[in-house]
C-alpha cells in the first residue's frame, strides 16, 4: 500500500496565450471505495493565483490551510498581492521544513502575475523541489497518464478556449485509465480579467 | 452476477481489469463460455481464472462427446468446485458458473475462493460485489421475468461500479435460455445514474 495512492487523485496544469489553466479531478476515495465526489484538489490562493494538491486528503486540507495562513500575512505586511513565482517559493518552504517527516503531497502552482499578467505554472515534489515549465506540470496518481495524454495533446499559445479543451481532455482520459481517480473534474480557466471555473462531465466508475 | 429465471439466467459482468491502479484493460470480457449454455463469470485473479475455465472447458467439451449430451450446469459447477477446491493455496479465484440445460432449467451456482459450492437463486461476487449486498437484498425477489433479471443486474452492476475503484468500463450481459445466448453491452450514457453527491 503508497501512501500516495490511499486517496487518490490528480491535477494538471497547462501555459497557454497570456492565461493558464488548472484541473483536477474530484473523488475521495480509501483505496478501492469511493468516498464522495465533489473533493476538490485546486484552492484560490489569490485572485489569479491557484493552488492544486493532489495527495493523501487529510495533508490535502492541512497543506491548503497552512498555505493560506502564510499568504495572508505576507498580504497583511507587504501591503500587495504574491507574485505566482514567490508562491512557489513558500510552498517549497513549508514542504522542506518537513523534510523528513513530510506532506504526502506534490503540488501544482498556476496564476498570473498580478502585476504584468504574465502566466506562470510549476510543480513541486512533496519534500519541496521546484519545477518551471513553459508548456504543462502534472501531479497524481495517473502521472504517467497524463504525461503521455499532455505531450499528444498540448501545444504552444492556445487560447483560453483550446486550452480549456485541451486540459479536460487530457485529464479526463488519463484519470479513465486511474481506478483510484475520476468521478468527476474540474477545470479553471485563469485570464488577465476573468476566472471561468467549469465542472466537467465525467466518466462516475 | 448471475441471476435465475424461469426459462434460464441472465449474467452480467463490469469490464475493468487492473494492475494495482493502472487500469489494464477498460473493456475486458469477463463472461466466459465453458459450454454452449453455460458461462461463468470471473473475479480474482485474471490468470487463475482463465486457466481454471479453459481447462473445465475441456472436460466439458470431452463429456459433450461422450455422453451426445449437452453438459449438465451442475456438472460444469462441480468441475470448478474441485479445481478450485483442489489448488486452494495457489488459487485466487472467485467464480460464478451459471446456464441453461434441459434438466433443471437455469441454474446459478457460486464458487467462492476457497471451493466452496452453492446453488443461489441468484449470486453476487468480486471487489465490487461488497458494496451491493443491501441493494441486492431488498430488491430481489423470486418469479421475476427476464426483463426485470436483466435492469436487476444491470442497476447493480451500476451501483458497485459507482463505488469501486476497481470496478467499471462497461456492463457486459449475456442471456442464457433454451434459445441460445444472447450477449448484449450497456455503454455509456447507457449505463443507469444514481445519486452521485
Amino acid at each position: 500500500m503508497s501512501i500516495m495512492s490511499y486517496n487518490g487523485g490528480d491535477v494538471i496544469a497547462m501555459m497557454g496565450k497570456n492565461c493558464v489553466a488548472i484541473a483536477c479531478d474530484r473523488r475521495f476515495g480509501i483505496q478501492a471505495q469511493t468516498v464522495s465526489t465533489d473533493f476538490d484538489k485546486i484552492f484560490e490562493m489569490g485572485p489569479k493565483l491557484f493552488v492544486g494538491l493532489p495527495g493523501l486528503a487529510t495533508d490535502t486540507q492541512t497543506v491548503a490551510q497552512r498555505l493560506k495562513f502564510r499568504l495572508n500575512l505576507y498580504t497583511l505586511r507587504e501591503n500587495r498581492a504574491m507574485k505566482p513565482k514567490t508562491f512557489m517559493s513558500v510552498v517549497s518552504n513549508l514542504l522542506y521544513e518537513k523534510r523528513f517527516g513530510p506532506y504526502f503531497i506534490e503540488p501544482v502552482v498556476a496564476g498570473l502575475d498580478p502585476k504584468t499578467n504574465e502566466p506562470f505554472i510549476c510543480s513541486l515534489d512533496l519534500i519541496g523541489c521546484p519545477m518551471v515549465t513553459d508548456d504543462f506540470v502534472v501531479s497524481g496518481t495517473a502521472s504517467e497518464q497524463m504525461y503521455g495524454m499532455c505531450e499528444s495533446l498540448w501545444q504552444p499559445d492556445l487560447g483560453p478556449d483550446d486550452l480549456f479543451e485541451t486540459i479536460s481532455q487530457a485529464l479526463m482520459n488519463a484519470v479513465d485509465r486511474d481506478a483510484v481517480s475520476g468521478w468527476g473534474a474540474k477545470g479553471y480557466v485563469i485570464e488577465a480579467d476573468k476566472v471561468t471555473i467549469k465542472t466537467l462531465k465525467a466518466r462516475m466508475d | 452476477m448471475a441471476v435465475e429465471f424461469d426459462g434460464g439466467v441472465v449474467v452480467g459482468a463490469d469490464s475493468r481489469t487492473t494492475t494495482g491502479s493502472y487500469i489494464a484493460n477498460r473493456v475486458t470480457d469477463k463472461l466466459t463460455k465453458v459450454a454452449d449454455y453455460i458461462y461463468c463469470c470471473r473475479s480474482g485473479s485474471a490468470a487463475d481464472t482463465q486457466a481454471v475455465s479453459d481447462i473445465v472447458s475441456y472436460h466439458l467439451d470431452f463429456l459433450q462427446s461422450e455422453t451426445q449430451e449437452p453438459p449438465l450446469v451442475r456438472t460444469a459447477a462441480h468441475l470448478f468446485k474441485g479445481m478450485c477446491y483442489q489448488y486452494r493455496d495457489q488459487l485466487s479465484a472467485g467464480i460464478i458458473c451459471a446456464g441453461w440445460d434441459k434438466k433443471d432449467g437455469g441454474q446459478v451456482y457460486s464458487i467462492p475462493i476457497g471451493g466452496m459450492c452453492v446453488q443461489q437463486p441468484f449470486a453476487i461476487g468480486g471487489s465490487g460485489s461488497t458494496y451491493i449486498y443491501g441493494y441486492v437484498d431488498s430488491v430481489f425477489k423470486t418469479g421475476m421475468t427476464q426483463e426485470e433479471c436483466m435492469k436487476f443486474v444491470t442497476n447493480s452492476l451500476a451501483l458497485a461500479m459507482m463505488r469501486d475503484g476497481s470496478s467499471g468500463g462497461v456492463i457486459r450481459l449475456a442471456i442464457i435460455t433454451q434459445k441460445g445466448v444472447e450477449r448484449k453491452v450497456i455503454v455509456g450514457s447507457d449505463i443507469p445514474r444514481f445519486y452521485e453527491g
